[in-house]
């Protein structure tokens, strides 16, 4: 079994704010890993880290067996920019916000990047964007602008336009967040079918009944730390944690 | 009738130049303005607060003085005279710079981070980001502010006056007061808003052109 992520003893400083603090995990080839915890608990800075947004304090991060960056007393050490485009364009990551382009239709926000980053003909990189579209329940809609759509479909546009560089992981940051409820169950089912085709995914989500049958894994994490790292049952059944049961208890 | 004929070509004539100082001074400093708004919003604090400076000082004193200062100025401090339509120029410039700089940065500074990361994730590089993705909705957002920094520039040509350049203002002001009659600037003030209406049509048309999107 491949490992598409390993993190290992992770750290991230905002000046004084310790935000992640000694964060390590690991995630197999196929595996839909769902991340739960309170707010400002980390989850988001721990996506951000690992898609470069973000600079790690200390720590290490590995990316399909490829190093990012390395621990060392001076702080952890990035490798050179090259390596780190070519690991960049390994991970997807859909936003809460979606963030689509709002002066690029539909099929140019997908196409864009496998044209520029990846070098794709315009054919190629159109006849990707409208597969995905199909998968994605909007073949319809490759002309219309972000401002058309709802929020449920821009989410899904946003996810077809991270899947259009055939990542090898997939990190999602509170997906559905931003959505009405009626429009949450429509994404959360595009996962769910990326889930069965064997995608790897990470999902920072609240949506709990989502990570109770989707996610093959379940990391709870709070006060930058991650507290428990297990299968769905044994978080949601009652782990004996008390800040896993007061969390849990609020849903 | 004749003379009519006669006063309107002279501000035809004197329009020439206020069509030239209009243009070079937008041709120069719209990009001027653009790298010290880049420079504005650069984490080098010295080169930031150097240009909140410039811009404070240009902003905060009368342009009629501006006009004189470069006029002048120059001959003082090295005994360097230059011709007083260039020295207008170069003081329409550099203070219309200072404006579209704000306009700029405003622009520039409400793109929300998403974009960025949006495409810093997607692997765009830096250059494709700022031309693609940044720019165009830049230009979108600063079109009202643009348009009217545009009038105002068509207006403030009538300042050349200050360097005795003879633009329309000036032809219209002397030819009423020589004859007592107000025609003249009546007329200048008819121009100026042909002039001004034909602007405001034109931003009209490239705000519609970007309407295609929110």
């Amino acid at each position: 079994m491949n490992t598409m992520l390993e993190v290992n003893g992770l750290y991230k400083n905002f000046k004084e704010l310790e935000v992640l603090r000694g964060v390590s995990l690991k995630i197999d080839e196929g595996e839909v890993v769902a991340v739960i915890g309170p707010s400002g608990s980390g989850k988001t800075t721990l996506l951000r880290c690992v898609t470069q947004l973000e600079r790690a304090t200390r720590g290490s991060i590995k990316i399909c067996g490829e190093v990012l960056c390395e621990d060392s007393p001076d702080g952890s050490v990035y490798v050179d920019k090259q390596k780190r485009h070519e690991l960049l364009l390994k991970m997807g990551l859909v936003f809460q916000s979606f963030n689509l382009f709002p002066h690029y239709n539909v099929l140019k926000n997908i196409i864009k990047a496998p044209m520029d980053v990846q070098g794709k003909s315009r054919q190629e990189a159109e006849e990707i964007a409208r597969r995905l579209l199909e998968k994605m329940n909007l073949a319809d809609k490759e002309g219309a602008y972000p401002y058309q759509l709802s929020g449920g479909q821009q989410q899904r546009v946003s996810i077809a336009r991270a899947m259009a560089l055939s990542p090898a992981l997939l990190l999602f940051d509170e997906p559905t967040s931003a959505l009405d409820p009626e429009l949450t169950g429509e994404v959360l089912k595009v996962i769910r079918g990326l889930a069965d085709e064997g995608m790897t995914m990470m999902v920072v989500t609240h949506e709990m009944a989502f990570a109770r049958e989707v996610a093959d894994r379940v990391i709870f994490m709070d006060d930058g730390v991650i507290v428990a790292d297990d299968r769905p049952e044994a978080i949601f059944s009652g782990s004996g944690n008390e800040r896993i049961e007061a969390f849990l208890s609020r849903f | 009738m004749e003379s009519f004929m006669k006063l309107f070509m002279q501000l035809m004539g004197g329009m020439g130049n206020t069509l030239w100082l209009f243009a070079v001074t937008l041709v120069f400093s719209l990009p001027l303005g653009l790298l010290l708004a880049l420079g504005r919003m650069s984490k080098n604090r010295i080169l930031s607060g150097i240009i909140r400076i410039y811009n404070l000082i240009i902003r905060g004193t009368p342009l009629m003085l501006q006009l004189i200062v470069v006029y002048i100025a120059p001959f003082n401090i090295v005994g360097f005279t230059w011709d007083r339509m260039t020295a207008a120029i170069v003081a329409f410039i550099l203070n219309y710079a200072a404006y579209f700089s704000e306009i700029f940065r405003s622009g520039i500074e409400s793109i929300p981070r998403g974009q960025y990361e949006a495409a810093k994730v997607l692997g765009l590089s830096k250059w494709v980001t700022n031309k693609s993705i940044i720019l165009p909705q830049v230009v979108k957002r600063i079109l009202p502010p643009m348009s009217s920094e545009f009038m105002t520039l068509v207006k403030d040509t009538a300042l050349a006056s200050t360097l005795s350049i003879v633009e329309m203002f000036t032809v219209a002001q002397n030819n009423a007061m020589r004859n007592f009659d107000l025609t003249p600037l009546y007329i200048a003030g008819i121009f100026y808003f042909a002039f001004n209406a034909i602007v405001e049509q034109l931003f009209h048309l490239a705000e519609r052109k970007l309407d295609y999107y929110r």
